[in-house]
C-alpha cells in the first residue's frame, strides 16, 4: 500500500492518492499490461525515428520487421556525427533556447501581474471574465493573418534576423495562456494572507511581491516551462523572420527537405536533437507540468 | 472579494498595452489588406562614389581606377485600390476553400472527440494502481513536445506503403484521398492524445477518495460511477480541454504541410493551409488576409457560445 | 647544431610541401595559368583557369571588393549538396581573389521562393543575389527586380563565361526579352533512364514478342511503345536484388513537389505541334499567344493525362504520395525498369551508398508521342516517324542578381567565378553539386568537348555516362521545344495543375475534368492579374513571333 501511494504521490504530485481499488492481482496484470502496450504504441514513432537516423539513406525504406539495429540493418552514426558537427545545427539550438527561454520569461513578467490584477481587482467597466476570455481569443488566432503585417513591423525597424524579434512574437503568442492560468492560481491562494499584509501598510504591490508572488511560484514555473515549449516549437515567423542568424530549430528541421525531397535519415536526427531540451525539462518539472496544463481549472 | 484601487491598472495594463500593440495592428493592416489591392512598386537608382580611405584619398586599384562603391537609392511608391467584398464574395465560388473547409471539419469532428474520448480512458486506465506507472506516464508525455512539422516527416516514413512497418496491413494510407485525411487525424491524436490524456488523469487524481468509496458502498456499477460521478465532476476539465483542442485543431497546418502536401490533390489541404499557400506562395495577400478574417469570426462565434460554460469555471 | 637546423629546415620544407598540396585558395602559377584548389573538403580538387578567363580585376594580391559582404540565397542541402555546395566549395576561393565576404544562405525549398518574394516587394534588399529556378522570372524580371548583367558581361574585368556555350532553350530561361539576367549555372530537364541489364534480357526479349508481337525496343522510341514494355515488367520479379515483384515505371507524383514536371514533359509530344515558328497554332502548349485563353485541357493534353494515368498503373499506387526522393530510391533500388526525371537520378546511380543499379543505368531522351494534337486542324496526327520534343522542365538553378544589391559588381563577380568553363565542367562532372551537363562543353565528343576519361575520374562509370551526356544532348537540342511558363503568376498557375493532376492520378476527378477545371480556374487567375500584361508577358516569355 505505502508503495502504491508513493508511486501515485511521485506522479501526481501534491496530489491525494489514487483511487484505490481493492487489491487484485490479476487487474493489476492485466491493467499493467494494457498500459504497456498503450505507452508502447505511443512511443514507436519515436523509436522509429531513432531506427531511421541509424540508417543510411538506402535503407529508409527498405527495413523489415521491426527496424531494430544490427538485427534488421546496419547502423550508422553517420547521420548523427554529420548533423551534430554543423555550425548550424549549434546556433539553430542556442537561438531556439534563448529565444524560448526570454520568451517565456518575458510573457511571465508580462502576464503574472495582469493575472494578479485579474484574480484580486475589480473592474468596473468590463467583468474580469470577459477580459479573460478576450486574452483566450488572441489565442485562436490563425498566424498566417498576422505573419506579413510583423514582417513588415520587424523589417520598418530594422529588426528583422534578429533575436529580439522572435522574442517579442513568441512573447505575445504565449502571453494569453500566462494570464489565464495564473490567475487561476491567484484565485486558488486564500485572501487572508494578502489582506494581513495590507492592514499592516505593505500595499498592493507589497502584498503582490511578498505574498501571493512567492506562494504561486510553482505554477508559475510550471506556466514559464509550457510556454517555454510552445515557443520551441514555433515555425511561421520564425522562417518569415530569420535568415541566418536568428533560425530557430523547426526552421533548421525544415532546411531537410532539399530539392530533392526530404532527407529523412537527416530529419529524423534533427528531430530527435530538437527534442532534447523540451522532454529534459518535462521530466525535471513532471509535477509541475500537471499543475500547469490543467490551466488551473484543476487543482492537482 | 475583489478590490479597487488606481493601482490596478499599473498591473493589468502592460499586458493589455502590449496585446493591443503587437495584434491589433496586424488584424487591422491585415483588414486593410483584405478590402483594397496594394501594388507596390520600388525604383531603385544607383550612384557610383569613389571609395575613401581613412585619410580621406581615394583608393586605387592596381590599374589605376579608383574603388567605387554603390549607393542604393529606393523609392517606393504604393498604391491602393478599394476593392470592397471582392475578396470576400471569391471565398464563396472558390472550389479549393469548399474542399478546405470540409477538410478541416472532418478533420476537427473526428480528431478532437477521438483524442478526447481517448484520453479520457487513458487516463482512467493510468489512474489504477500500475507496474512502472511513473515511467510509462512519462513516456506518454513525450509526444507533446515533438516539434509538428518534423513529426509530419515522419510519420512519411512510418505510414510508407512499400514495406513502411505498417505496409504489412496494405492501406494506402498517403495515395488514397480518404485514406491521407485519415492518415493526418492519425498522427494529430498521436500527438495531442497525451495532452489530454495528462489533464484528465491529474483532474481524476485530484477527485476525492472518498468519493468513489462511498459510491462503491452504494453498490454503484463501475458504468454508473463513470457517467454519473466522474464525468459530471470533470465537465469543467472536458469543456476547457475541447476547447483548447478545438482551437488548435482548427489551425491545422504543420502535418499536412509535411506530410501530403495536402494531397492527393487537395484531399487532407486544410482551411490555414490553403491561406497560407494564398498569402505566402501566390502572395495573393487580400484574399489570404480575408480567409482568415472568416476563420477568426467562426472561431469567436464558438468561443462565444462556450460563453456560459466558460463562466462557471472563470467566474 | 648544423644537425638540428638541418633537421628542422627539412621538417619545415616539408611541411610547407604537405601544406601546399592540400592546401586550399588560389596559387598563381609564373605561366599564366591559375589553379584554384578547393582543398581537403573537396578531394583537394584543383580546377586550372588562366588570367584572362578570370579576369582584369582579379589578380595576386589585388582585393577589388575589400570590404564588400554580400549574400547570397540558396536551395538549402548543405555544404556538399546540390547548388548549395559548389557556394560553399568556392566561397574561400572567391573571398581570397576578391577581399570580400560571402554569406551563404540556405532556405528550405519551400520557403526559397517565398523569402525572395518578400525581399523583392518590399524592397527590404536583405539579399544581393538568389540561385532562382527559371519559372521566377516571371515575378523578378518584369517588376525590375533583377539586375541586367549586360553591362558586367560585356567588358573583360570579370570571370569570362559565355551565352553560347548554351542551347538556345536554356538561353532563352536566362534572358527576359532580349536582357540578360542570369549567370550560367545548372541545366535542368528530363530524360528517360532504364535499366538496360533488364532490357537486354534475351529471355524477357522473347517473352515480350511473343505477348506483344514485335521486338522489345531498348530504350523504347514513343511513349506507347514504353507503356507496353512497362506493364510487361509490371508485377514480376525481374530484379534479383529482392525477392518482391517489381514495377514497369516509377514516378514522383506527390502534390506540391514537383510531381506536375513528369506531366508536362510527358504531355509535351502529345500536345504540341510541331513547326517553324512559334506561332498561333504551334511551338505552343500554355496558352493561345492570340487571346491568353489556356491550352492546357486541349484534346492533346487530355489524351497526355489518360496515357499517364495508365502508365501510373505499372508502377506502385503509393507513388502517388511520393516525392522525388521516394521514387528515384525506389528506381535506384532496382524495382523499376523506368523513372523519368532530371540529371541528379544519372549522378545517384554512381553512388553507392544510394544506388544498387551502377553501371546498368542507361538514359535516353524521353520518347515521343506517336500521335500528336494539330491546334489548327483541331485534329490528332499519326506521326510517321515521331519525334521526340525537348524540355527543360525544372529549376535550372542560376543566380540572379537582386536590383537592391549595394554590390552587384562584387555579386556577379561571385557568380561568374562560378560560370568559368573548367569550373562548369567540374561542377557537371561531380554530380554531388547537383548541377546537371547541359553546355557544350560538358557533352562528350563529338558533341562537345568533354571526354569519358574525366567523368569516370569523378567516378561516374564509363558506359552510364555515354548514354547519359547523349541524352541531355539529345534533349537540349531538339528541334521541337517545350516551352517554359514565365509569366507572373506562374508559381499559382502551376500549383493549380499540380493539385488537378494530383486528383487524377489518384482517381478522384477524371482527366478531362481536371484539365478542364484547370482551365477555369487559371482564366480567373490570369483575369485577376490582368489579362493584358499577362498577354503582353507571356508573348516575350515564349519568343512569340506572330
Amino acid at each position: 500500500m505505502a508503495r502504491s501511494v508513493g508511486i501515485a504521490r511521485a506522479g501526481a504530485g501534491a496530489a491525494p492518492p489514487a483511487v484505490r481499488w481493492r487489491p487484485d492481482s490479476l487487474r493489476y496484470a492485466i491493467f499493467s499490461l494494457l498500459a504497456i502496450v498503450v505507452a508502447m504504441i505511443f512511443l514507436f514513432p519515436l523509436y522509429w525515428a531513432l531506427s531511421t537516423s541509424l540508417r543510411n539513406p538506402i535503407d529508409t525504406f527498405t527495413v523489415a520487421g521491426l527496424g531494430i539495429p544490427w538485427v534488421d540493418f546496419e547502423p550508422t552514426l553517420d547521420n548523427w556525427i554529420d548533423q551534430i558537427s554543423t555550425a548550424e545545427s549549434r546556433r539553430a539550438m542556442a537561438n531556439s533556447t534563448i529565444i524560448a527561454i526570454c520568451a517565456s520569461v518575458l510573457a511571465l513578467i508580462l502576464g503574472t501581474p495582469a493575472a494578479y490584477a485579474l484574480a484580486r481587482f475589480n473592474f468596473k467597466r468590463m467583468p474580469n471574465r470577459d477580459i479573460t476570455v478576450w486574452f483566450l481569443s488572441q489565442r485562436v488566432l490563425p498566424p498566417v493573418a498576422t505573419v506579413i503585417p510583423f514582417y513588415l513591423v520587424m523589417r520598418a525597424l530594422g529588426m528583422l534576423d534578429t533575436h529580439i524579434a522572435l522574442i517579442l512574437i513568441n512573447a505575445t503568442f504565449v502571453l494569453p495562456f500566462v494570464v489565464v492560468i495564473v490567475r487561476q492560481t491567484f484565485l486558488d491562494l486564500p485572501l487572508e494572507l494578502e489582506e494581513a499584509a495590507l492592514v499592516d501598510g505593505a500595499g498592493h504591490f507589497g502584498s503582490f511581491w511578498r505574498i501571493a508572488l512567492p506562494l504561486a511560484m510553482p505554477a508559475i514555473a510550471a506556466t514559464g516551462l509550457i510556454m517555454f515549449a510552445f515557443a520551441w516549437n514555433e515555425f511561421l515567423f520564425a522562417i518569415a523572420i530569420s535568415s541566418k542568424e536568428a533560425i530557430t530549430i523547426p526552421v533548421h528541421m525544415a532546411g531537410g527537405v532539399d530539392s530533392r525531397g526530404v532527407q529523412f535519415w537527416f530529419m529524423a536526427v534533427r528531430a530527435m536533437i530538437a527534442m532534447i531540451p523540451p522532454v529534459l525539462i518535462a521530466l525535471l518539472a513532471q509535477r509541475f507540468i500537471v499543475r500547469g496544463l490543467t490551466l488551473g481549472a484543476v487543482k492537482g | 472579494m475583489r478590490w479597487t484601487g488606481r493601482v490596478r491598472f499599473a498591473f493589468l495594463l502592460p499586458a493589455v498595452i502590449w496585446v493591443l500593440a503587437f495584434t491589433v495592428f496586424p488584424l487591422g493592416y491585415s483588414l486593410y489588406l483584405a478590402f483594397f489591392k496594394i501594388e507596390s512598386k520600388v525604383e531603385v537608382t544607383r550612384e557610383k562614389v569613389p571609395v575613401l580611405d581613412e585619410q580621406g584619398e581615394p583608393v586605387l586599384l592596381s590599374s589605376g581606377k579608383p574603388r567605387t562603391r554603390n549607393i542604393v537609392h529606393k523609392n517606393q511608391v504604393t498604391t491602393s485600390e478599394f476593392v470592397g467584398l471582392f475578396n470576400f464574395e471569391r471565398l464563396f465560388e472558390d472550389p479549393q476553400v469548399a474542399t478546405a473547409i470540409r477538410v478541416t471539419a472532418i478533420f476537427v469532428l473526428v480528431a478532437v472527440p477521438m483524442e478526447l474520448a481517448l484520453g479520457m480512458l487513458l487516463a482512467l486506465l493510468f489512474n489504477q494502481q500500475l507496474l512502472a506507472r511513473s515511467a510509462l506516464r512519462t513516456i506518454m508525455i513525450l509526444p507533446i513536445f515533438a516539434t509538428p512539422l518534423a513529426v509530419g516527416y515522419l510519420f512519411f516514413t512510418i505510414f510508407y506503403e512499400e514495406g513502411g512497418p505498417l505496409g504489412f496491413l496494405g492501406i494506402p494510407f498517403l495515395s488514397d484521398p480518404d485514406w491521407a485525411l485519415f492518415s493526418v487525424i492519425l498522427v494529430d491524436v498521436w500527438q495531442w492524445t497525451p495532452f489530454c490524456f495528462l489533464v484528465f488523469l491529474a483532474a481524476l487524481q485530484g477527485l476525492p477518495d472518498e468519493l468513489f468509496e462511498a459510491a462503491r458502498i452504494d453498490g454503484a456499477s463501475t458504468l454508473d460511477l463513470l457517467t454519473r460521478v466522474i464525468l459530471p465532476l470533470l465537465q469543467p476539465t472536458i469543456l476547457i480541454v475541447l476547447l483548447l483542442r478545438l482551437a488548435e485543431a482548427l489551425k491545422l497546418f504543420d502535418v499536412p504541410f509535411a506530410l501530403t502536401g495536402g494531397g492527393p490533390g487537395i484531399a487532407t489541404q486544410s482551411y490555414s493551409f490553403l491561406a497560407f499557400r494564398v498569402g505566402l506562395r501566390y502572395f495573393d495577400l487580400g484574399y489570404a488576409s480575408a480567409m482568415a478574417y472568416v476563420l477568426l469570426i467562426v472561431v469567436m462565434i464558438i468561443v462565444t457560445l462556450f460563453f456560459r460554460r466558460l463562466r462557471e469555471t472563470y467566474g | 647544431m648544423g644537425g638540428w637546423h638541418g633537421t628542422l629546415l627539412g621538417a619545415a620544407a616539408l611541411a610547407l610541401i604537405a601544406a601546399d598540396a592540400s592546401a586550399q585558395g588560389v596559387r598563381w602559377n609564373d605561366d599564366g595559368t591559375v589553379d584554384l584548389m578547393l582543398g581537403p573538403d573537396y578531394d583537394d580538387a584543383v580546377i586550372t583557369t588562366t588570367r584572362e578567363e578570370l579576369g582584369t580585376l582579379f589578380g595576386p594580391e589585388e582585393k577589388p571588393f575589400e570590404g564588400a559582404e554580400i549574400s547570397v540565397t540558396v536551395n538549402s542541402s548543405g555544404p556538399k549538396g546540390g547548388i548549395s555546395g559548389p557556394l560553399h566549395a568556392f566561397r574561400p576561393i572567391w573571398e581570397e581573389l576578391s577581399g570580400g565576404k560571402l554569406n551563404i544562405v540556405e532556405l528550405p525549398f519551400g520557403e526559397h521562393y517565398t523569402k525572395m518574394m518578400l525581399d523583392l516587394r518590399n524592397g527590404t534588399g536583405q539579399y544581393d543575389a538568389f540561385m532562382v529556378g527559371a519559372f521566377w522570372y516571371g515575378d523578378i524580371a518584369p517588376a525590375g527586380y533583377g539586375f541586367p548583367i549586360d553591362e558586367l558581361m560585356a567588358t573583360d574585368e570579370y570571370p569570362q563565361w559565355t551565352y553560347d556555350a548554351m542551347p538556345p532553350s536554356l538561353r532563352v530561361l536566362h534572358h527576359w526579352g532580349e536582357t540578360p539576367y542570369g549567370v550560367l549555372n545548372d541545366a535542368d530537364g528530363q530524360v528517360l533512364y532504364y535499366r538496360k541489364d533488364v532490357l537486354a534480357n534475351p529471355e524477357h526479349q522473347q517473352a515480350f514478342k511473343t505477348e506483344y508481337g514485335y521486338d522489345m525496343p531498348a530504350p523504347p522510341k514513343t511513349w506507347q511503345q514504353l507503356l507496353d514494355v512497362a506493364r510487361y515488367f509490371n508485377g514480376k520479379n525481374w530484379d534479383a536484388n529482392d525477392a518482391e515483384p517489381d514495377s514497369g515505371m516509377v514516378l514522383h507524383l506527390k502534390v506540391g513537389e514537383q510531381g506536375h514536371y513528369h506531366f508536362q514533359s510527358l504531355s509535351a509530344s502529345f500536345a504540341i505541334t510541331p513547326g517553324d515558328k512559334v506561332d498561333q497554332y504551334h511551338n505552343v502548349y500554355w496558352f493561345d499567344p492570340t487571346d491568353m485563353k489556356p491550352l492546357i485541357n486541349s484534346p492533346g493534353h487530355v489524351k497526355a493525362l489518360e496515357f499517364l494515368q495508365e502508365l501510373h498503373k505499372t508502377g506502385p499506387s503509393a507513388q502517388v504520395g511520393w516525392s522525388l526522393g521516394e521514387a528515384w530510391d525506389y528506381f535506384l533500388r532496382g524495382k523499376a525498369v523506368f523513372v523519368f526525371s532530371w540529371g541528379d537520378v544519372g549522378a545517384l546511380c554512381q553512388d553507392e551508398t544510394r544506388s544498387k543499379i551502377k553501371g546498368v543505368c542507361a538514359a535516353s531522351i524521353l520518347p515521343a508521342s506517336a500521335e500528336y494534337y494539330d491546334h489548327e486542324t483541331g485534329e490528332f496526327v499519326q506521326a510517321e516517324d515521331p519525334q521526340p520534343v525537348g524540355n527543360t522542365t525544372g529549376g535550372s538553378w542560376h543566380g540572379v542578381i537582386s536590383n537592391f544589391s549595394a554590390n552587384p559588381e562584387a555579386t556577379y563577380s561571385l557568380l561568374a567565378l562560378m560560370a568559368i568553363k573548367p569550373v562548369s565542367m567540374w561542377n557537371a562532372q561531380n554530380g554531388w553539386t547537383g548541377v546537371d551537363p547541359g553546355y557544350s562543353y560538358q557533352f562528350l565528343q563529338p558533341n562537345g568537348e568533354a571526354t569519358v576519361e574525366d567523368y569516370v575520374k569523378a567516378g561516374w562509370d564509363a558506359e552510364d555516362v555515354k548514354t547519359y551526356t547523349q541524352a541531355y544532348y539529345d534533349n537540349f537540342y531538339a528541334d521541337t521545344r517545350l516551352t517554359y511558363l514565365r509569366i507572373p503568376g506562374t508559381f499559382e498557375y502551376w500549383d493549380i495543375l499540380d493539385k488537378n493532376l494530383s486528383s487524377a492520378m489518384s482517381g478522384e476527378k477524371s482527366a478531362k475534368q481536371a484539365l478542364d477545371d484547370t482551365a477555369a480556374q487559371w482564366e480567373q487567375i490570369t483575369d485577376r492579374i490582368g489579362r493584358d500584361s499577362q498577354l503582353q508577358d507571356y508573348q516575350a516569355a515564349i519568343g512569340y513571333e506572330g
